[in-house]
Parts: structure tokens; C-alpha cells; sequence
């Protein structure tokens, strides 16, 4: 080795060629940690079927925004669905909560129009509706059927129950004044319950129009009614006659309700018409037990108080009746009765029925509050309940039958008439009516012995000449009469003499016309007048 | 031992690494292309591990990552190297995906073993491997480049494949990375000294 060999230092000396690595370190650790940091979260959606989801294809998208991609599908446990676990971006996280919701989205042609044309080609994806909630959540079930409203759309979004599923369907139009101010966005039928469920939504500002008085009825298809009047026919705008759909209003008469809030459940009513006769919301049920005939009373029968009408019948409850088992004996018959709180002007609100129950309750146990079977058409022979207060009634309990309050009864109508019958029959038996007869007979028997007496006169002589004397006296009055005859001296005497007088009346009659003419006469002679000429006609 | 030849760098001699000119280690200038002369490459062993290091880090993204994402009808497909592969087996194309993954796959790997192998041989390894480890040197040089094949498909692709809505194809962050891969590897390669394989035979014999 050369001593002018340079001298190699082997100190350990950093040399900035390292810098290289680390700078590739630093990059990778970067790009690992942010894309750790920007993982966004990886959820689970529950689907019927995998139709149309392609792990590492279909995307979730939110307003047309891909926010994130479906990373496998695979089939539940127990085969019943499909789990999509996504990836979701990170800034989704905070719109994941149990009120967002995931559907798919196809092309679909359907009454309501044709929609997801673009899937055709691109494929069907996963569309995400956000919602406000609290929670967070990460497994969700998907929807079957697109929701017909964006979740944050202004508006109000109530369920519907009807107790059979009439023609309305998702996508139907909710309809005011037969203006569509909403639509229909799922139906389910609750199996439990044997109900038609359907969701709505109204959109702003038409939800103000709902209160909680309001009403909603199902004005699918032509409704056709006849009667003495002629025919009519009720339908609502050609697309609810063709696809079906929901009517609301407040029913006629009924005060306006309190404002509601989103969620609230409503009644559908089959029609407009059971609306009318059903325009009250809140009531309560009470059973009234009556021990005679209850021909004549139907349901929807009036409830009455005093003559005004607080409710209806709803059923005689023979069923109930029957389950606690026959006991003969004649059991009272249970009639189920709905009373109505909205139909005296009171409020239509829970509230109202509260105050309606302590009502009652104070009345039957203090005030002899009663119920009674009236006949409201003595023709029809159609009966009716009336609810009254009996003064002359003790206090009484509120009894109880199955679930049910029972009003306590009293029998009016016929069956009190023929009480008072009998009563009015013993009172007339109790007359002292034997010895009345007996006095009569005494008198018939003084009115026997006056007759004889009056017998006995008449047999008398006297009493039997007196025709005959009365026959001679009427010839005298005839040979008298004969003398007035018209061919006596009299009567001849008398013609002479009128008929003299009447040629002497007739020519003074002359002389008195002619002094009526011209008075001096008598003095002057008449002097006849030319007769009259008529004048000629002069032009 | 004197018939055999002697080393240049025994004689005090070192050579021009760009005009190859013998001059001695005294000069720091090379007399004729006026170039930094150096007996051995200056820190070739660090340098190279540096950059096998950096090709090394750089290989895990390249192969995580998507390298193409094929676009097609506005469906984003992202692939990364070794899912390519798959997909043309699956495919049927066998020789494409043998191509690929020799090229991929295979080079950049057995590349970077064979240097850390090489690196560590100067230092440690049985001297009189030296000639077959010489062999794998020629070896890594040669097919160093055959790896940038990966990085020129997708970039040809991407350029020829735009039919807007249609097919649109976009290469991924792994291209970046692995593009890193092979120029590192390279600078690796280009950096390692040979001579020091055999300086180490030289050092033994004496």
C-alpha cells in the first residue's frame, strides 16, 4: 500500500444520502396515516336480496355525490338477507344516525313515472338519505321501496291505520280541497295489530292545514251512491280515481285542534260519509246493562243527554257476555256505548274525555246519574239511550264490565209504561167498587116503582076517554075552516069588490100620468109635439 | 502469488469514472474531462443501501395502492398490480399476466434481493463467490430497467385510452410509487462499486 494513500475515515459520520429513505418513510407513514385518519366508517346495510349489488362497484351516493362504495356482500346467518358492508367517506360519519336511511336505486317504470334511467348503464346504486337524529349507528336496514320524501324536506310526516288496505298505495297523493299537498310514501301492514299502515308526508306549507282535529279518508276510486234523490257520484282528481289516494279535512262543525307534531298516527276513514258520522277523534267507551228487550236498538244508535246527542252505540256485547259463561237467570244485557266530548262543543282532545269521565263519575255516585232505554220513533219502534240524572236515585258505583266502565241503569220507556199500568191496575182495585153497585141498584129500584105509579094513571077512565072527546072537537074546527072555502058567499063577496076597486085604480092611473107629464093639463090643453128627426150625418 | 495481475489500485492508480482515464490517486481532477476522481465510489455501500432501503419502502404503496383506474361508463374500477394479475388469469391471458408479473413483480423483487445480498457479501460474503456474485450484478443491471415496463403500460394506456364518458383510464398513486421503486432501484444499482467484491478477494490474498 502506497503511504500516499488517501486515509479513509470510518467514523460513523450521518451522510445525507439517508435522507432519501427517510424521506420515502416519512412520504408512505404520511400516506398510511392519512389514509387511516380519512378511513371513513364502514357500516352494514341489511337488504332483502343482493339484486344489483356488485362488492367494489355499487356506490352509496347522497344528492347524486358518491360518499362511498359497497365492499362485500354476503348472506346473513340465517339466509333471511343480505349484509352490504360500505365504506363510507369520513365526513359521512356524522350523518349516520337511526333515522338515515339506504335504498337502492334501479330504473323503475311505474304509474308514477319512470325514474333511474342512468342505472341502466352505470348500474343500480345505493342512495342515502340522511337523517337528524341522536345515536350514532352502524348496522341499518335497507329500504325496499325508495322514500318518496328526502328526510329533511320541510314538511310534516304522519302514519295512517286503516283496518283494511283500501286501494291506497306508496305514491299516492295526499290531497286538500282535491289539491295534492303530499304524497304517500310506504304502506305496511302490521300483522299484530291487522292494520294498514301507511306513512305520509305533507309537504310545507300545507302542513298547517293538519291539526288534530283532522280527519283522513281514503277517496280511491268513484264512489257511487243511490237513493230517492237520484244518483250520486263522488271522486276525487283522475289520478286518485286511477291510482287511489288520501283526502284530508277538518269535518263540518268541528273546531279547529292544537297544532301536531311529526309521527302522529291517524285513522283512514273508507269515505268521505264516515267522516260525517264520525267526526269526533277522542270519546270514551262505557257499558250500559239493561234487563229488557233491546229490539229497536242498533248500532250507531244515538246516545242522548236530555234529547242532545252525546255519542253512539257502538255493540251489544254478546260475545263478552257469552265468554263469562250462561248463568241463566236472565243476565243483563251489556250495550257498548261511545260518547263524544267534541259533539257538546267541548274540545275534541283527550283532555276534554278526562274531564267528561270525572263528570260521569261524580254524577252516577252523587247526583243519581242514569241511563235509560228510550224509544225514539214510536213507529220505527227505533230506540235510543238516554243519559240522564234521576234525583229520586241514590248514589251509586261505576260498575265494571270486561275493560269497561258500566253506567247504571234504570227502565223507562215501555217497560216503565207498563209499570205505571200496574200500578194504576192495583190502585183501581183497591176502589171500593161492590158497594157502588149497591147503590145503584137502589136507585134503579126507586125508578121501578115510579113507573108503575105512572101505569096505574094512565089505565084510568078518564085517561081513556080523552081521544074521543079530542076527535069531536077537531070536526067543529073543520066545519068552521069550511066556511073560509073558496066557493062560499064570503069568499065570492070579497073577488067582486077587489076587482071593482081595480078598474078605478087604472083610470086614475091615466089622469095621474098625464098630471105627472104637464100639471097644468087640467087648466090648459095638450099640445102635441112634432115627432123627433134624427140630424143627418155632416161631414 | 506474483503471477497474478496486479490491481491498478495497488499501483496507486485510480480511474476516471466517467473517461475510465488511469491517473494517479493523487489527482483529484481527472486531467482529461476534468471529472472528480475517486479510487472507489465514494460511500457506494451506504449509498446503495439507501436506496435499496427507499425502493424497498416504497414498494409497499406501490403494491397497495391502485396503480389504473379504469373509468368505464362513469364506474370507477381501481386495480392495483398483483389484482391485475388475478384479473388476467382469470382472464385467460396467461402470457400478458406472466409478463406483468415478471415485470412487477418478480424483477423488482428478486432486484432489491439480490443487491441487499450483494451489499452484504462485500462485507461478509465467502470470497470466492465473488465471480458468480459478479454474474448477479451483470444480472441486476441488465433487467434493473425491464421493470419500468409496469409504469409504461399505464402510462401509454392512459394517453391512448380517453374516450371520455365511455372509458377513461387514470393512473393511481402507485404508479408514483412504484415508478419511485424502480428509479431507486437503478440509482442503487448505480451506485454499488463492484470493485469492492474484489478488493475484498485482493485483501484476502495479501
Amino acid at each position: 500500500m502506497s503511504e500516499m494513500q488517501p486515509s479513509i475515515s470510518s467514523g460513523r459520520k450521518f451522510n445525507a444520502i439517508w435522507i432519501i429513505p427517510l424521506v420515502a418513510l416519512v412520504a408512505g407513514v404520511s400516506i398510511v396515516v392519512h389514509s387511516y385518519m380519512t378511513e371513513g366508517p364502514t357500516i352494514t346495510i341489511e337488504f332483502k336480496t343482493a339484486a344489483d349489488l356488485k362488492p367494489g362497484k355499487t356506490k352509496i351516493k347522497l344528492l347524486d355525490v358518491d360518499v362511498g362504495l359497497v365492499e362485500s356482500v354476503v348472506i346473513k346467518p340465517d339466509m333471511s338477507s343480505v349484509i352490504a358492508t360500505v365504506k363510507l367517506d369520513q365526513n359521512m360519519r356524522d350523518h349516520l344516525n337511526k333515522n338515515t336511511r339506504f335504498w337502492i336505486v334501479r330504473a323503475s317504470v311505474g304509474a308514477g313515472g319512470v325514474s333511474g334511467l342512468g342505472t341502466i348503464l352505470a348500474g343500480a346504486y345505493i342512495k342515502m338519505a340522511p337523517g337528524d337524529g341522536a345515536g350514532k349507528q352502524k348496522a341499518f336496514i335497507g329500504l325496499e321501496s325508495p322514500p318518496q320524501t328526502p328526510a329533511d324536506a320541510p314538511g310534516i310526516r304522519l302514519t295512517l291505520f286503516s283496518d283494511r288496505a283500501g286501494s291506497v298505495s306508496a305514491g299516492n297523493s295526499v290531497l286538500y280541497n282535491g289539491y295534492a299537498v303530499g304524497r304517500v310514501e310506504t304502506m305496511t301492514f302490521d300483522a299484530d295489530k291487522r292494520q294498514a299502515r301507511y306513512e305520509i308526508f305533507i309537504d310545507a306549507p300545507y302542513h298547517e292545514l293538519v291539526n288534530s282535529s283532522t280527519r283522513f279518508w281514503n277517496v280511491s276510486g268513484i264512489s257511487l251512491e243511490t237513493s230517492t234523490m237520484g244518483i250520486k257520484i263522488r271522486t276525487g282528481s283522475l289520478d286518485t280515481v286511477l291510482l287511489g289516494g288520501v283526502a284530508f279535512a277538518a269535518p263540518p262543525g268541528v273546531p279547529a285542534g292544537g297544532p301536531i307534531e311529526s309521527g302522529k298516527e291517524f285513522k283512514l276513514f273508507d269515505s268521505y260519509d264516515e267522516i260525517l258520522t264520525n267526526p269526533y277523534r277522542f270519546g270514551a267507551y262505557y257499558v250500559v246493562m239493561f234487563k229488557q228487550s233491546l229490539r229497536g236498538l242498533a248500532p250507531g244508535a244515538p246516545v242522548e243527554y236530555r234529547g242532545i246527542q252525546i255519542g253512539r252505540v257502538e255493540r251489544l256485547l254478546m260475545k263478552e257476555l257469552a265468554a263469562g259463561g250462561l248463568t241463566g237467570g236472565g243476565a243483563s244485557i251489556p250495550v257498548l256505548i261511545y260518547i263524544e266530548p267534541g259533539r257538546i262543543e267541548l274540545a275534541d282532545t283527550q283532555e276534554s274525555v278526562d274531564q267528561f269521565k270525572r263528570v260521569v263519575k261524580k254524577g252516577v255516585t252523587r247526583d243519581g246519574m242514569r241511563a235509560t232505554l228510550e224509544t225514539g220513533n214510536l213507529l220505527t219502534g227505533k230506540k235510543l239511550i238516554s243519559i240522564d240524572y234521576f234525583a229520586d236515585k241514590g248514589p251509586a258505583e261505576l260498575g265494571q264490565f270486561d275493560q269497561y266502565a258500566v253506567i247504571p241503569t234504570i227502565e223507562t220507556g215501555v217497560a216503565r209504561l207498563q209499570q205505571q199500568a200496574s200500578d194504576f191496575l192495583a190502585k183501581l182495585n183497591a176502589l171500593p167498587l161492590e158497594e157502588t153497585v149497591a147503590e145503584a141498584n137502589n136507585v134503579l129500584g126507586n125508578a121501578d116503582s115510579t113507573l108503575a105509579a105512572l101505569n096505574l094513571l094512565l089505565a084510568s077512565d078518564e085517561s081513556q076517554a080523552l081521544p074521543g072527546e079530542l076527535a069531536s072537537t077537531l070536526a067543529d074546527l073543520r066545519d068552521v075552516l069550511a066556511g073560509f072555502s073558496q066557493d062560499s058567499q064570503v069568499q065570492q063577496g070579497l073577488g067582486a069588490s077587489v076587482n071593482t076597486l081595480s078598474t078605478t085604480l087604472q083610470s086614475l092611473d091615466v089622469l095621474i100620468r098625464q098630471l105627472s107629464i104637464k100639471p097644468n093639463s087640467i087648466i090648459f090643453p095638450v099640445s102635441h109635439e112634432a115627432d123627433p128627426v134624427p140630424e143627418a150625418y155632416s161631414r | 502469488m506474483s503471477d497474478k495481475p496486479k490491481t491498478a489500485a495497488s499501483q496507486g492508480l485510480a480511474s476516471c469514472h466517467l473517461c475510465l482515464k488511469l491517473v494517479s490517486v493523487d489527482v483529484h481532477v481527472c486531467p482529461r474531462c476534468g471529472s472528480a476522481i475517486h479510487l472507489r465510489k465514494s460511500n457506494s455501500l451506504e449509498r446503495t443501501l439507501a436506496f435499496l432501503v427507499t425502493a424497498s419502502i416504497l414498494y409497499i404503496p406501490a403494491n397497495l395502492l391502485p396503480i389504473m383506474i379504469t373509468d368505464q361508463l362513469g364506474q370507477p374500477t381501481e386495480s392495483t398490480i398483483i389484482g391485475g394479475v388475478v384479473l388476467l388469469i382469470d382472464m385467460g391471458s396467461m402470457p400478458i399476466a406472466a409478463v406483468i408479473f415478471f415485470a412487477s413483480v418478480m424483477i423488482p423483487v428478486s432486484k432489491l434481493a439480490m443487491m441487499y445480498y450483494l451489499c452484504w457479501s462485500v462485507r461478509h460474503g465467502p470470497p470466492e463467490t465473488a465471480r458468480q456474485r459478479t454474474v448477479f450484478y451483470r444480472i441486476t443491471e441488465f433487467i434493473g430497467k425491464w421493470s419500468m415496463i409496469d409504469v409504461f403500460v399505464v402510462a401509454i394506456l392512459v394517453a391512448l385510452v380517453n374516450l371520455n364518458n365511455l372509458l377513461v383510464i387514470r393512473p393511481g398513486t402507485a404508479t408514483v410509487a412504484f415508478a419511485g421503486v424502480v428509479i431507486a432501484s437503478i440509482l442503487a444499482a448505480e451506485s454499488f462499486d463492484p470493485r469492492l467484491m474484489w478488493d475484498q478477494q485482493e485483501d484476502n490474498n495479501e
